[in-house]
């Protein structure tokens, strides 16, 4: 469970980029954060673990308030996965990439092989173990990623854009990963400005020039036009036409209830 | 980009890819000691056979030696031109006056022109580069034509030659070795061991574990940041730069227009990968398990055993010898 009460933050001299912000997770869920560039969404996840302080306000992590002496067993608890596949990658081959944060957490060998073995076979890349990095496609450097951050047996999992240097492929083979680390128990935040990874998730937390807009379930959100209009999101075409019936005041249930579907569709 | 490999390692299965990397390290400081000490030309051939044999033994190909000696060839030349002309000791082999006149110095320029011009299209080019030199050296020799300004005088003894030739011999055995150990180990595996054999300077505040990653991190972002200078080379060529062709002065602008975003880029990328490692629990200094570790085995105890005897042997062959 995550708690975020009225965080504040800037870089230096700069306007706030996150102003009073708060919310909750709870432990399980899958929940987007949504946002234009400079919403202040990425800064979020790197609030959350600890890559930087924030100004005021406070963030809970299962209990433990993040300070500067708790950061890392707040780490412990949160993994992330980043947007560039290449500068996420310590490793010198993926063997050791999966194993980097296991060492740094003194975990013994045989429990870091055991790992690599189950966590890489998790991702499809058992057979890929002793390539180094350039030998790799971006989606397959994303799945070493997860694979570390999987073998640290982190609760929470936090994808800052994860998919957005991806190819479709690439992003599919992501998407379907968080579904089957969601079935798993694992809480998920997905940070993106693609609907079609927010339509997959519980809810949705949508920030706006650094302050929060909504957080409600997903399809709660998506069917109140009132704050879609507010956040400006590139919506799916189905969830427009769903919306335009709707406001035309057409009464066709099954058509309605299509249209409705075909939205929650990755 | 997918056939980058750093450093020369080539896979094999011999007595040396099962070494121990610090022993292999240990092993070439000791040798190179051994060479250096070592003064008399016929122990220091012993020490080049034995070389040899153990390349044979190891299934090192000679070839790959050969490749690794190319980037000292200048150096080989110069140190031997120099001990073949300043060390007057022996017997003296070659006394030649040098006429310098004007016609023997136009031929000489003429010999050399025609060396710049052909050389593009024989293959043997330091044999070409020795032939020219002969020539010249002959012309001012043989052909006095003339009347000559000045006289020089070539004088080679026994002492000169085979000072150089030592010179020549102890500067390739220390590449073959050095050679040996890169072809033989994994860069990873230099790293890990020279992290291990660096250790002892954590005495004077030295981590050998943050070097290693340093080395490890810079060999793992060698091919990323060879990819993004393409790019960038491309990016510009389509703006109109030429990486290729130009004067001194326009190739120095070029490369500023390759530099100067390389730096940016590397730098953006060293904040984000701080950012990822420091998100999966690195705290610098910190201690941590390591997946992989090195076997010290019985043919590493007996390498430095032997390796290190040969030392002692060589100093005392030398104070024997005089």
């Amino acid at each position: 469970m995550i708690t975020v009460e009225h965080v504040s933050f800037d870089y230096h001299s700069q306007p706030d980029v996150l102003k009073d912000v708060s919310f909750t997770i709870d432990k399980g869920r899958w929940v987007s954060i949504l946002g234009h560039n400079g919403s202040g969404k990425s800064t979020l996840a790197k609030l959350i673990v600890g890559l930087l302080k924030a100004k005021e306000g406070s963030i809970t992590v299962d209990g433990i308030v993040l300070n500067e002496e708790t950061v890392y067993q707040v780490r412990k608890k949160v993994g992330i996965v980043f947007q560039n596949p290449d500068n996420q990658f310590v490793g010198v081959t993926v063997e050791d990439d999966i194993a980097f944060g296991m060492e740094n957490l003194c975990f013994t060998r045989e429990e870091i092989t055991k790992r690599i073995d189950k966590y890489a076979k998790q991702v499809g890349m058992e057979d890929y173990l002793s390539k180094e990095p350039h030998q790799l496609s971006g989606g397959q450097k994303q799945r070493v990623a997860i694979a570390g951050i999987l073998a640290m047996d982190t609760d929470i999992i936090i994808f800052d854009e994860a998919t957005s240097m991806l190819d479709p492929i690439g992003r599919d083979e992501i998407l379907a990963f968080m579904q089957q680390l969601k079935h798993q128990g694992k809480t998920i935040i997905t940070i993106t400005h693609d609907m079609k990874e927010a339509v997959l998730s519980d809810e949705i937390i949508d920030l706006k020039e650094g302050q929060l807009l909504t957080h409600d379930k997903t399809k709660k959100v998506l069917q109140d036009k009132v704050t879609l209009n507010k956040s400006n999101l590139e919506l799916l075409p189905s969830l427009k036409l769903y919306h335009k019936i709707k406001e035309a005041g057409i009464v066709n249930e099954e058509l309605r209830d299509y249209l409705w579907q075909l939205s929650l569709q990755k | 980009m997918n056939n980058i490999v750093i450093g020369q390692y080539i896979p094999g299965s011999s007595f040396l890819y099962k070494m121990d990397p610090r022993s292999k390290i240990l092993a070439l400081i000791l040798l190179m000691v051994t060479t250096f000490v070592l003064t008399d030309i016929i122990q220091i051939l012993v020490l080049l056979s034995v070389l040899l044999v153990i390349l044979k033994l190891g299934g090192i190909p000679i070839g790959r030696i050969v490749k690794g000696l190319r980037p000292i060839i200048v150096l080989l030349f110069f140190t031997f031109t120099f001990q073949v002309l300043f060390i007057k000791t022996g017997r003296i082999i070659l006394d030649e006056t040098l006429h310098y006149s004007f016609y023997t110095i136009l031929l000489a320029v003429g010999v050399v022109l025609f060396w710049m011009i052909t050389k593009r299209f024989i293959k043997f080019k330091i044999s070409y580069f020795l032939m020219m030199i002969v020539g010249i050296l002959s012309i001012f020799m043989y052909y006095p034509i003339g009347d000559p300004f000045a006289q020089g005088q070539l004088v080679i003894y026994t002492g000169g030659l085979q000072g150089a030739f030592f010179i020549m011999v102890r500067l390739i055995i220390i590449v073959t070795l050095s050679t040996i150990l890169t072809l033989t180990t994994k860069p990873t595996d230099l790293t890990l061991g020279l992290e291990q054999l660096l250790k002892p300077l954590s005495i004077i505040k030295v981590s050998a574990e943050e070097i290693a990653l340093i080395i490890s991190i810079a060999l793992r972002y060698i091919p990323t940041l060879l990819d993004e200078a393409n790019k960038i080379m491309l990016a510009q060529a389509s703006r109109g730069v030429d990486f290729k062709e130009g004067k001194l002065k326009d190739k120095v602008v070029q490369i500023i227009s390759l530099l100067v975003p390389m730096f940016i880029i590397s730098f953006k990328r060293s904040d984000e990968l701080a950012n990822a490692m420091e998100a999966r629990n690195f705290v610098p200094g910190n201690r941590r398990t390591r997946l992989h570790i090195l076997t010290w085995q019985t043919i590493d105890t007996i390498t430095i055993i032997i390796t290190a005897i040969t030392i002692p042997v060589a100093i005392l062959l030398r104070v024997m010898l005089g």
